[in-house]
């Protein structure tokens, strides 16, 4: 066995036991890195060239090497968010979330690709090129984070951070095969993460194991000053333990979800899954989420969009990131600037929150998507008060062709219903492997959401899941 | 409510960005099946419904307002090539 292949608890422990050095660890990844990244394209920028530093040699992730999604800032790194507009920036100060992880002893590889500024689902729509799916590159790895799915997926690394605005940690652990936590709204500190949709977007971990997923949490879960979305003075247990028990624990499927089609082989895991749970003591219930399901994806992107159009203002060419010296006016230096700095799905998007955050349209639009998001919270807390968790898929197919994207993005927008409600009422979701299938060896993903705060739980859930449906295998990569 | 190539146009200008005929093509299409979505909001009743919020004044309190100095205001200009001493430069604001 290579060191590559170890997960994160192993790959700790091997360290803290002197069975391999850290600096064995990090040459066998990058190894692994080289064999199969001219297939993959998952890094923006590699800074695996030297000897890691490791800050913490009695962290808890003492020497175990990672990668970002390239929307967390990392001081004197670049930092692009796979957008032009940002060019060679190098952030003057580090994003909570990786600090946390550095201070642990983590040891970075690098910076992962995404859709730019988080805006996709395919890791296509990115200045730097398409990311491909370790599992079959010729198909989309998902996104938007999907540098760092698959980062985790083909064995770059052990774990990997991500951010997820509708689904964009979920539906690329889903489509790589690996584990993806979204975690519940103020969990972790969004502090340094390069802002698309403030009141939706959350970073969380990537990891072939759900233990390992638990470890990153156990980490990057605390309070920061620096975000004041961020919860206080809880502490949450994410520690590991096989002793858990969902024995009468009510796990709801969503009623009106149950007359949109799947794939087969996601139809298939539901059933598979469902009977493990119930095995497992677990009642399968059903709860009803009517507004959720017809309204959920418009007031998304109704909100997303309007966010997304006040949080890319700031680009303008003056302060850092792409620019141009001879303009006449600063009125000229901002549109030449952002007209060659943002790729077009960012741009239809800022035009798209500039007409529904105008005074003439705002109330008809941006406001009433406002109040529809209270009446989809409102709705998911009353279908926690007769469930425990809601077992939904993460999306209603497998990984598409690169290239074969839908021509209407609204058509595309509506794969994410399973992903982005969760982020509508700031709930955590839990993306996990369930196998693969058979005809196309492509992995098959689930999700599992919780009321807000229930991240614990739904990690444990994970662990007897994980149990009954095994771990996700390294990905070839597209290495014969 | 259909919106016309000059009105995307004139929003666009509003946001600083400069369409080519493709862009401004992709742009009035997507706003147009974008708005007539979110025409669905029309089906409900939100007259007493509140603008959502994460109101959760015991989980989520307002930090104390206190200023913490940035020390490394040299690493923040270093990233600027519109710098000026310790100020950033910019064009002319005033147009004609």
């Amino acid at each position: 066995m290579e060191l590559y292949e170890l997960d994160l608890y192993d790959a700790s422990n091997g360290i803290k036991e002197k069975k391999f050095s850290p600096a064995e660890l990090f040459e066998s990844c990058r190894k692994r890195i080289d064999s199969c990244e001219d297939n993959i394209h998952a890094f923006i920028t590699r800074t695996d060239d030297k000897a890691p530093v490791i800050e913490n040699p009695e962290g808890i992730l003492a020497g175990v090497p990672t990668v970002l999604k390239d929307n967390l800032c990392t001081k004197g790194i670049r930092t692009t968010a796979a957008s032009k507009i940002l060019g060679n920036w190098k952030p003057p100060y580090d994003a909570s979330a990786w600090k946390y992880l550095r201070e642990a002893g983590a040891v970075l590889m690098g910076k992962v690709n995404m859709d730019e500024f988080a805006m996709g689902n395919t890791c296509g729509n990115s200045a730097f090129g398409p990311t491909h799916n370790p599992n079959d590159i010729s198909r989309v790895p998902g996104g938007s984070s999907g540098g760092s799915a698959a980062a985790v997926s083909a064995g770059y690394v052990p774990f990997a951070l991500g951010s997820d605005t509708g689904g964009s940690i979920r539906q690329p652990a889903s489509y790589c095969g690996v584990y993806g936590m979204k975690p519940t709204y103020g969990m972790v500190s969004r502090y340094g993460l390069i802002s698309y949709g403030s009141s939706l977007d959350q970073i969380g971990p990537f990891a072939r194991t759900i233990r390992d997923l638990q470890l990153v949490m156990s980490v990057i879960a605390r309070y920061d000053p620096m975000d004041s979305s961020c919860f206080r003075e809880k502490h949450y247990d994410f520690s590991h333990s096989e002793d858990v028990s969902i024995k009468g624990k009510r796990i709801a499927l969503v009623k009106e979800f149950q007359n949109f089609t799947l794939d087969t082989p996601i139809a298939e895991a539901m059933k598979k899954t469902k009977k493990i749970l119930e095995d497992n003591g677990a009642v399968i219930t059903e709860v009803s989420l009517p507004i959720v399901s017809k309204y959920a994806v418009a007031c998304y992107y109704a909100l997303a969009m309007s966010e997304a159009h006040t949080n890319l203002e700031r680009y303008d060419g003056v302060r850092l990131g792409y620019t141009v010296k001879d303009a006449a006016g600063i009125k000229e230096m901002f549109e030449r600037v952002r007209s060659y700095g943002f790729g077009s799905e960012v741009k239809s998007r800022i035009i798209a929150g500039t007409c529904l955050t105008e005074p003439s349209r705002c109330e008809e639009y941006y406001v009433a998507a406002t109040k529809v998001r209270t009446l989809i919270a409102q709705e998911f807390k009353r279908a926690f008060g007769e469930c425990d968790f809601i077992l939904q898929p993460v999306t209603p197919s497998l990984p598409h062709k690169i290239g074969e994207e839908n021509e209407d993005a609204m058509k595309g927008y509506e794969t994410d219903l399973y992903t982005l409600p969760v982020n509508l009422a700031g709930l955590p979701g839990l993306s996990f492997f369930t196998g693969y299938d058979d005809a196309s060896k492509l992995p098959v993903g689930l999700q599992l959401i919780g009321p807000r705060w229930s991240d614990p739980d739904i990690l444990n859930t994970g662990v007897i899941l994980e149990r009954h449906l095994g771990s996700p295998k390294i990905a070839n990569g597209g290495v014969k | 409510m259909k919106l016309t190539r000059e009105e995307v146009n004139d929003i666009a200008l509003e946001s600083r960005l400069l369409l080519t005929e493709k862009e401004l093509d992709g742009a009035v299409k997507y706003i147009n099946n974008f708005l007539d979505i979110l025409d669905s909001f029309r089906e409900l009743d939100l007259t007493n419904v509140e603008p959502f919020s994460f109101a959760e004044a015991i989980e989520c309190p307002l930090r104390e307002d206190k200023v913490i100095a940035f020390k490394d205001t040299e690493a923040i200009l270093h990233e600027s090539e519109h710098v000026d001493g310790s100020y950033f430069k910019v064009p002319r604001i005033m147009e004609e």
